[in-house]
């Protein structure tokens, strides 16, 4: 076994927590049930790794097999990498997608083995119909640095793949290039989307967020959520608030659904807008020009975040703003049509 | 009040006394009339409020004064009650039975939930749902669909001109998906002992490619199969190419086979044909014995 690849796969290794790495090694599907069965897992973790790797190199892993291992490690800590997404479109009155994974592969490889002589491809297919790409990159002198690889989740006859970001920006064109010819597109695009989950960007960009549909069967139940109101209040002001407070759930559930909102990080928007006053000769209202300004939300869980704005009434505030916002907003509109809360305005 | 005065300054001062008393008597006259005003209006509307109100209990009495004479014919209320769920079991299971129709719906508040179910040879396989907003124009909230249908091209060409027709062309592509997809799934699952390799397949089941052997385990040589289904609406395949592995100079008895099963695998469902090499090869295998 090579050295580098030894000491690759230590590395690997190393990164994994203790508790996820019989589950790990068990999906690489390398090393045998026997083999691992002589392996101690209760020891310190340094004598682990080193009778692992002593196991590897009794199998002869290859620099394949160690792309593979590295690949399991980042599907399993998803979150750890910001991910991209971006869009392929086909030219007007194109053939129906025979979509063929070894054409694909080979395609891909070629693409990039033509253009940098050093270069490492990996692939992993998964049951959703997608498929997991690792690219190490070098030069036409220099190896490829197994430790800053580039991730690429391509979801094979849709248009749309996930790329992780990285900070090596010079190889995004030829990526996107062979990812675009390898697949039967003519164009690639960069979305105005970004995000630590894939499975929320998924539910976005597949339209995939709300699953839950009424049917006959399903009696949908009137929704007996308490309100959290005073029983103690004369029962004519709870009347009241009730009113209120169900005028708001409803229009919540029309707005963001019963399903767990897919999880944005922040949501920014460009707003171009003219000042109307009621004041004669307001010097704000009489600009010529419009006021350009950028507005971003942030937060942990946006979605959820919005959605827990209702009860505490600044809703219709803050729907008045996107509103308004949406209806000038240029340059982020793409966000627009994904996100359920804004294509009501 | 002091009621002797100091000379001078007591007169202004009383004055003022006087002058405050008088403002006072006249605030609260004025809050005094301001309440009356309010405590009839706090009147009318308890009025307003405990009129229907009134209403509503009198209703409520005589309703329940008229169970109270009925209540003696208990038996004629249970026997009442059994049809009504007798015709709630009939009509939960009419609405049932539509989803064998392929394509049923529920109204929804803002406009109709479409359910379509697909089926091939008999069987019902998975359901899609679509659900409409019903406005100018009509548009999609969400759905069910898999991303790789193309939906979005469907509804671009029927959805505002003509409803009926974007509900049947989005059935067909879903029921002809469903069907490649019955297929291959059957492939894998019950001729399993006929592949030599593992099945080939894409999302939208209309490119699989396998090896496969008459008489596993045999000596013959293994078949490959690349199956093309061009047309998304079609549950059989538009082009079929089988070629013989490591046979460069074909017998014309395996020539005759190829060809034979190229014909089999455009004209049948794909299970069907390896159903039929199941069924060759026991009955071969049954005529050596």
């Amino acid at each position: 076994m090579d050295e580098t690849v030894a000491e690759f796969i230590k590395r690997t290794i190393l990164k994994i927590p203790l508790n996820e790495l019989t589950t790990i090694l068990k999906a690489w599907d390398f090393l045998s049930e026997n083999q691992l069965q002589t392996v101690n897992f209760r020891q310190r973790k340094e004598s682990v790794v080193q009778h692992l790797i002593h196991l590897c190199e009794e199998k002869r892993a290859s620099l394949n097999d160690a792309a593979l291992l590295d690949i399991i490690y980042t599907q399993f800590h998803q979150h750890q990498k910001v991910w991209d997404v971006f869009q392929m479109s086909k030219g007007p009155g194109e053939d129906v997608d025979l979509f063929d994974m070894k054409q694909f592969k080979n395609s891909f490889k070629k693409i990039l083995q033509r253009a940098l002589k050093n270069v490492t491809v990996s692939f992993r297919e998964t049951e959703e119909n997608a498929v997991w790409i690792r690219i190490a990159w070098g030069t036409q002198y220099t190896k490829p640095n197994q430790y800053k690889p580039t991730y690429v989740v391509y979801y094979s006859q849709t248009p749309y793949a996930f790329k992780s970001s990285s900070t090596l920006r010079r190889n995004t064109p030829l990526l996107g290039q062979a990812l675009t010819v390898a697949s039967k597109h003519h164009q690639i695009v960069k979305m105005d989307l970004r995000s630590r989950y894939l499975d929320s960007l998924k539910a976005i960009v597949f339209k995939q967020y709300n699953q839950t549909f009424e049917t006959h069967n399903s009696a949908t139940p009137l929704q007996e959520r308490s309100l959290g109101l005073d029983i103690n209040m004369d029962s004519r002001i709870i009347h009241e608030n009730i009113v209120e407070k169900e005028r708001v759930q409803r229009i919540t559930q029309e707005t963001f659904g019963d399903y767990p909102q897919p999880q944005l990080e922040f949501a920014q928007y460009k707003l171009e807008t003219k000042f109307k006053s009621d004041l004669n000769g307001s010097i704000l209202a009489e600009r010529e020009e419009p006021l350009r300004c950028l507005i971003k939300f942030s937060s942990p869980h946006l979605l959820e975040a919005l959605k827990s704005l209702a009860p505490a009434a600044l809703f219709s505030r803050i729907q008045k703003l996107l509103c308004y916002s949406a209806s000038h907003s240029q340059g982020t509109q793409d966000l627009s049509s994904y996100v359920p809360l804004y294509t009501r305005c | 009040m002091a009621g002797i005065l100091a000379p001078g300054l007591g007169v202004l001062a009383h004055l003022e006394r006087l002058e405050n008393q008088t403002s006072r008597s006249r605030k609260r006259s004025e809050a005094q009339a301001q309440e009356r005003v309010l405590g009839t209006k706090i009147q009318k509307l308890r009025h307003l409020r405990d009129d229907p109100r009134a209403a509503l209990w009198h209703r409520r009495g005589s309703v329940k004064a008229c169970i109270a004479n009925v209540e003696p014919n208990r038996t004629v209320e249970v026997n009442e009650q059994e049809a009504l769920e007798e015709k709630l079991e009939n009509v939960k299971a009419i609405l049932q039975a539509y989803h064998f129709t392929g394509l049923s719906g529920k109204l929804t508040s803002r406009g109709v939930c479409v359910c379509i179910n697909t089926a091939f040879e008999g069987n019902l396989l998975d359901s899609y749902f679509v659900d409409l907003v019903i406005q100018k124009p009509l548009r999609i909230h969400h759905h069910s669909v898999p991303v790789f249908i193309p939906l979005e091209e469907i509804a671009a060409k029927y959805l505002q001109t003509n409803i009926q027709h974007f509900l049947f062309s989005l059935c067909e592509y879903l029921n002809a998906y469903s069907g490649r997809k019955y297929q291959a799934d059957r492939l894998q699952s019950d001729f399993a002992a006929l592949l030599t390799g593992p099945l080939q397949r894409n999302p939208l089941c209309n490119l699989l490619s396998f090896t496969y052997k008459l008489d596993p385990g045999g000596q013959s040589f293994p078949f490959c199969a690349r199956l093309l289904y061009k047309d998304l609406t079609a549950t059989l395949p538009t082009d079929v190419t089988v070629t013989c592995q490591g046979g460069e100079a074909l017998s014309t008895s395996w020539e005759e086979q190829r060809a034979s099963h190229e014909t089999l695998f455009c004209t049948k469902p794909l299970h069907q044909v390896f159903a039929s090499f199941a069924r060759r090869e026991k009955l071969e295998m049954s005529l050596v014995s």
